[in-house]
């Protein structure tokens, strides 16, 4: 065995040097596929990161007119902090709020000029953990004797749900597309390195080489095409997305792109591990497909 | 060695090649199929290392009904049988001690064993002094040596030469033949398809006649014509 894996080296190794044209052109496929995977899978992620941010953004705000005490305040806070599935109570005092008010407002309006008393209300800001939380933290909150006014956009955050469970959805459904759509190319472009060398096969299989045997070599060559192409479509996605989110954070910060070095990393490997399985994958279909043609 | 029992063969296309063929080969015979083109020689070749499956009848070969074998089998059947072209096919890129030792390479044989049979099958067919040239590089009757010298590397019982003078010049095509004659020799059953009829009567061999896919004469130390 180990005499025939020299030799299925060998032979893999010469037959990528003989067609270094066809060879090229496999490889430029698969980098382009998986170049273009790669870009949508990250499309999909940032999608779905931006919708999950906004959608996290969402609080129920609690108003409560009459006046309170610091330590009231606080013991309501606590109280709320305790509901299940609150993640988070902030409390802005009816003064605070004003203060926040006139910041914004204060300079186009005289507003002390308007208003004799502050007309705002103490406001406890309840972060839920998850939005589909959000009517059943609210009714809670409104059972409490203090609070007046309990207020959240519902029908918003029912939306933006349908949005993401779409992008979620519709961005599965397209990976998936654009794996097979990636796959079909490969395979015919390997087909054509396994088709420029019928002659050898139908040759092989004449002095009685088996199906594996023959296999082999051109499994080998598949997968080094496929790393090389998982590698060159690695680098320019690497490169094209920092480029991205280097002009993105300048031109719209508000933006939440995908920086997390992790995450990235886990994609560049797919591109990687995914060019070497289609190589792999494909090799193996088109010589398969070819040796099924012959008797 | 070597038996044809009621052997039929129609293309899917409908041509009809060979119509219920009986033949039997001895261990060790030297055996000269003659006809005109067309009359089924390469066909009734490709059954015996089943390149071709008959349409009805029974194809053994060492005691095994080809015809039934299991797909699987058949890389292990054409080991046993050494094949002869025409046209040679050799691998263009591959000088002649990779094409003789390509045919051992893919029984898995180690590397010492490799060598030293691939030396002796091209001694014998007298290429030793030709073993780094490519087949392009070479003459027919070269490339016609190395065709040999890759079909009995593996020392096979059965040696299928179809037309292996086809393309050579009449002095060549003689010392192809005395090569043959010598492998026969060798204990190697061989099996020679041919059209050339001064070597067939000089040899004096046994000679079975096709014609429209029939056999119309079987004949022990026989000539071309009748």
């Amino acid at each position: 065995m180990f005499s025939n894996l020299e030799f299925f080296l060998i032979e893999a190794l010469r037959s990528f040097r003989r067609g270094a044209l066809m060879s090229l052109v496999a490889i430029a496929t698969i980098s382009v596929s998986l170049v273009i995977f790669g870009l949508f899978l990250l499309l999909v992620i940032n999608l779905g990161n931006i919708v999950g941010t906004v959608s996290s953004r969402m609080d129920i705000a609690a108003y409560v007119e009459k006046d309170i005490s610091l330590e009231e305040a606080g013991e309501l806070q606590l109280k709320l902090g305790k509901l299940p599935g609150v993640e988070k109570v902030e409390f802005i005092s009816k003064t605070e709020a004003w203060r926040n008010f006139k910041q914004e407002f204060g300079t186009k309006l005289e507003l002390d000029d308007i208003m004799t008393s502050n007309p705002l209300p103490h406001t406890f800001s309840v972060k839920v953990r998850t939005p589909d939380l959000l009517p059943a933290v609210a009714k809670q909150v409104s059972n409490f004797q203090l609070i007046d006014e309990v207020r959240y956009s519902g029908k918003f955050i029912d939306q933006i749900r349908t949005l993401v469970d779409a992008v979620r959805l519709g961005g599965a459904a397209l990976v998936v597309l654009i794996s097979f759509a990636t796959l079909l190319i490969v395979v015919n472009t390997i087909r054509l390195t396994v088709l420029a060398r019928e002659t050898d096969i139908s040759i092989m299989k004449l002095v009685g080489a088996t199906d594996t045997f023959i296999k082999w070599p051109f499994i080998i060559e598949g997968v080094i095409l496929g790393v090389l192409g998982g590698l060159v479509s690695f680098i320019v996605l690497k490169f094209s997305y920092d480029a991205i989110i280097l002009r993105v954070a300048a031109a719209l910060p508000f933006l939440p792109l995908v920086a997390d070095q992790r995450l990235l990393a886990v994609i560049h490997l797919v591109m990687i591990v995914g060019g070497t399985a289609l190589g792999m994958l494909g090799a193996y279909i088109s010589v398969s497909r070819v040796l099924k043609s012959e008797v | 060695m070597i038996e044809l029992v009621n052997v039929s063969k129609s293309f899917s296309n409908g041509v009809d090649v060979l119509f219920n063929i009986s033949l039997n080969i001895g261990k060790e015979e030297f055996v000269f199929i003659v006809g005109p083109s067309g009359a089924g020689k390469t066909t009734m070749m490709k059954l015996l290392y089943r390149e071709e499956m008959p349409s009805s009848g029974k194809v053994i070969v060492d005691r095994v009904n080809v015809a039934e074998l299991d797909y699987k089998q058949v890389p292990y059947l054409r080991r046993n049988i050494g094949v002869v072209f025409q046209d040679y096919k050799l691998l263009p890129k591959r000088t002649v001690l990779e094409n003789v030792a390509f045919a051992l390479r893919v029984t898995g044989a180690p590397r010492s064993t490799i060598r030293r049979k691939v030396m002796q099958a091209l001694e014998l067919v007298g290429m030793l002094r030709r073993v780094n040239a490519f087949p392009d590089e070479l003459s027919g009757g070269e490339k016609q040596r190395a065709c040999i010298a890759r079909a009995i590397v593996n020392n096979p019982p059965i040696l299928l030469a179809d037309e292996p003078t086809g393309n050579l010049d009449p002095t060549t095509s003689w010392d192809i033949i005395q090569l043959l004659d010598k492998i026969n020799r060798r204990n190697t059953t061989v099996l020679v398809a041919t059209h050339n009829k001064s070597i067939v009567d000089s040899m004096k061999r046994r000679v079975v006649a096709l014609e429209n896919g029939r056999i119309v004469r079987d004949q022990l130390l026989g000539g071309y014509g009748v």
